[in-house]
């Protein structure tokens, strides 16, 4: 699909985000002249360790997108078994179809064209209430995770009240 | 060299008592026998007759199953073209493999006439019903998207054999059928090659020739075989089994050591064989520019001499230089540890039959230029100049060119051979070095006479019909002489020199 049809295809979702949000996210671009480069604010979901946490994270999208996967890369500090250290979100559906050479992820997990900045978000949101530890992003925290889940507790809670700061 | 010296030359090798030299009607009938096997033994395959069987499979899958051509294909792929495993397991348990492939017997969303106008779940314009594309499960898209769906996945390669609809939890096929409408013709053309590879790279007996660019591949039709060496019709000769070049006498294995082990000595190895030697003699530096080793200097020294082993060229006839001696006086002289020692003599062992395996590999590419030679330029000429010659007569100096390069082959690899016999089996070494000396000197003087001894008669402006005929027959009986002994050489190393087992 041309640049422009993946421009339009975003602009026609960035307009329908700003007419009828969606409950646990907020959506805008990072720069108006630049339809490809998103910024989103998560809030933490309740009834998870994240709760009362506003995360913000950048979503880049390929020019061949829908048919490619956007990468999601959170700019406040994140301390999560599927988040890389450098804040990049690690979830099968942004992963590019085919089959995964790990076998980790069946091959109708990954990313389709029919994914939209909703339903990434969603899986996000629902990846920070469920953590895959099977393959980690980042192995110390899916360990904690697993093994110390009061040091894990304690690290998260310190991300949440720096994203509150950081407002 | 004259024919005096020939004739000599042969009562040499024929009075040695190695009990081989007597070429015999026998030994020439099991040779014709033996090449007719060889021929059997393998078919090159055109892209379209590998298309054909790959159809062939698709089809009776199709029938034996009872499902579309696209299903039998698509599932295939998935059981990796084994249409044996796919029988059983289908026959065992039908449901389990359509749901494990996405073949799916009913839509599982339905159509209802009353939504004539839908929402494409990909970029959400609306479309008439029938403007939409779907695969068995009934989820429809545009074709705009479909072909980006698609599209992308055929350039990401191979993959795109597994494709399935791009709603999440569906994994109904999106196979051949849907795929050939929905795309340009090249990319179906590339959605086909991928099938195609996918099918050889499946089957134990059919191997993609490994020459660059060759679309060609070799089945390969009987394993009661020593030999592998099948020749494609992009002219790249190479061994089936490992894919490396030709290498009888030795077997794969060895071809695969040898190479690992030249990957890592050969930079120590390659600094060391320098292209150039000096004239053992005026030591002015000489360079290797044919392909048979016996080094003329130019005038005024015209030393003669052995490219390997330096010595004087008379004397090479009573001293092959085939085998390896360590030289014992040279590392009495130097002043080295023991461990130096050994490892100098570990070098040197090693670089004498490195040497002679790269440069019988140089000898070759440069008969291969000669072959060329005499087939594009020297027997037009020649018909031209020696007008009693017809074209069809002159097949022998073709011939003995054929002979040189499939020798000059093997005499390389013989070299590998030599470098991992054990060095405690004396008696196989001696066996080993004595058939590689004579299939060796046979080689160098046919090689030699080749090369030089037809340039008279291209020079010439009259004609010499009497010794041309005298050429002839040296050169026909000296390919004959060297096709003999390089059969023995081979035959004997193939059996692993058993004959002196038990001695």
């Amino acid at each position: 699909m041309a640049a422009s049809q993946a421009s339009l295809l975003l602009q026609k979702q960035l307009k329908d985000l700003c007419k009828n949000p969606v409950d646990g996210f907020s959506a805008g671009l990072v720069d108006e002249n630049n339809i490809f480069e998103w910024s989103v604010t998560i809030i933490g979901p309740p009834d998870t360790l994240y709760e009362g946490g506003f995360f913000n994270a950048i979503m880049s999208f390929p020019s061949n997108y829908p048919n490619s996967p956007p990468t999601v890369k959170f700019t406040s500090e994140l301390w999560h078994p599927n988040v890389y250290p450098d804040g990049r979100v690690c979830i099968s559906i942004l992963h590019p179809p085919g089959d995964d050479p790990n076998g980790y992820e069946l091959a109708s997990e990954r990313w389709t064209p029919v994914h939209t900045v909703e339903s990434i978000v969603l899986s996000i949101i629902s990846m920070l209430s469920s953590p895959n530890d099977e393959s980690p992003a980042n192995v110390e925290a899916a360990k904690e995770w697993r093994d110390r889940r009061d040091d894990f507790k304690k690290k998260v809670g310190r991300c949440v009240r720096k994203s509150q700061e950081m407002l | 060299m004259d024919d005096t010296d020939y004739m000599n030359d042969d009562n040499y090798y024929d009075d040695d008592d190695d009990g081989f030299s007597d070429c015999d009607d026998d030994d020439d009938d099991q040779s014709i026998e033996e090449e007719s096997n060889d021929r059997q033994n393998y078919t090159v395959l055109k892209e379209e007759e590998i298309a054909k069987l790959q159809e062939d499979a698709i089809t009776e899958v199709s029938a034996v199953l009872s499902i579309s051509q696209s299903a039998a294909c698509f599932v295939l792929t998935q059981f990796n073209w084994n249409v044996i495993n796919l029988n059983d397991e289908w026959f065992a348990d039908e449901d389990r493999i359509r749901q494990k492939v996405g073949l799916l017997e009913q839509p599982v969303v339905q159509f209802n006439p009353k939504n004539q106008r839908t929402i494409c779940g990909i970029c959400f314009e609306v479309y008439g019903y029938g403007s939409m594309y779907s695969a068995a499960c009934g989820h429809r898209y545009c074709g705009e998207c479909w072909r980006g769906y698609i599209s992308t996945a055929i350039k990401d390669g191979p993959a795109c054999l597994m494709l399935r609809c791009p709603e999440p939890p569906c994994r109904a096929a999106v196979g051949p059928d849907l795929i050939s409408v929905l795309v340009s013709k090249q990319e179906y053309e590339r959605y086909r090659h991928y099938l195609l590879r996918s099918y050889v790279e499946q089957q134990t007996k059919i191997k993609w020739c490994p020459a660059p660019d060759c679309k060609y591949a070799v089945r390969f039709d009987s394993y009661e075989t020593r030999s592998y060496d099948v020749s494609c019709l992009c002219s790249h000769s190479y061994c089936w089994n490992c894919t490396e070049e030709s290498h009888r006498p030795v077997d794969c294995e060895t071809v695969r050591k040898w190479i690992m082990k030249n990957k890592d000595s050969s930079q120590n190895a390659q600094w060391i064989l320098v292209n150039t030697k000096p004239c053992p003699k005026c030591k002015r530096p000489i360079q290797k520019n044919q392909g048979c080793h016996h080094m003329t200097c130019s005038a005024p020294c015209r030393y003669e001499f052995c490219w390997y082993c330096l010595a004087k060229f008379e004397s090479y006839s009573t001293r092959c230089c085939n085998a390896y001696r360590a030289n014992t006086d040279e590392l009495k002289e130097l002043d080295l540890e023991p461990d130096q020692k050994k490892l100098k003599e570990y070098l040197d062992r090693y670089l004498h039959y490195y040497e002679r395996w790269a440069n019988n590999q140089s000898s070759k590419e440069k008969a291969v230029e000669s072959l060329e030679e005499v087939r594009t330029k020297h027997i037009m000429e020649l018909i031209r100049k020696q007008q009693y010659l017809s074209e069809l007569e002159l097949n022998f100096i073709i011939d003995a060119w054929q002979q040189i390069i499939e020798c000059r082959q093997v005499l390389r690899w013989s070299y590998a051979y030599g470098y991992y016999m054990p060095e405690d089996e004396r008696l196989k070494a001696d066996l080993f070095e004595h058939l590689q000396g004579h299939a060796e000197y046979s080689l160098e003087r046919l090689h030699k006479c080749a090369e030089t001894e037809l340039q008279p008669y291209l020079a010439s402006e009259v004609e010499l019909k009497e010794s041309f005929h005298a050429f002839r027959l040296k050169l026909e009986n000296m390919t004959r002489a060297t096709k003999d002994y390089f059969r023995k050489l081979v035959t004997a190393l193939e059996n692993g020199l058993s004959e002196v087992d038990g001695v």
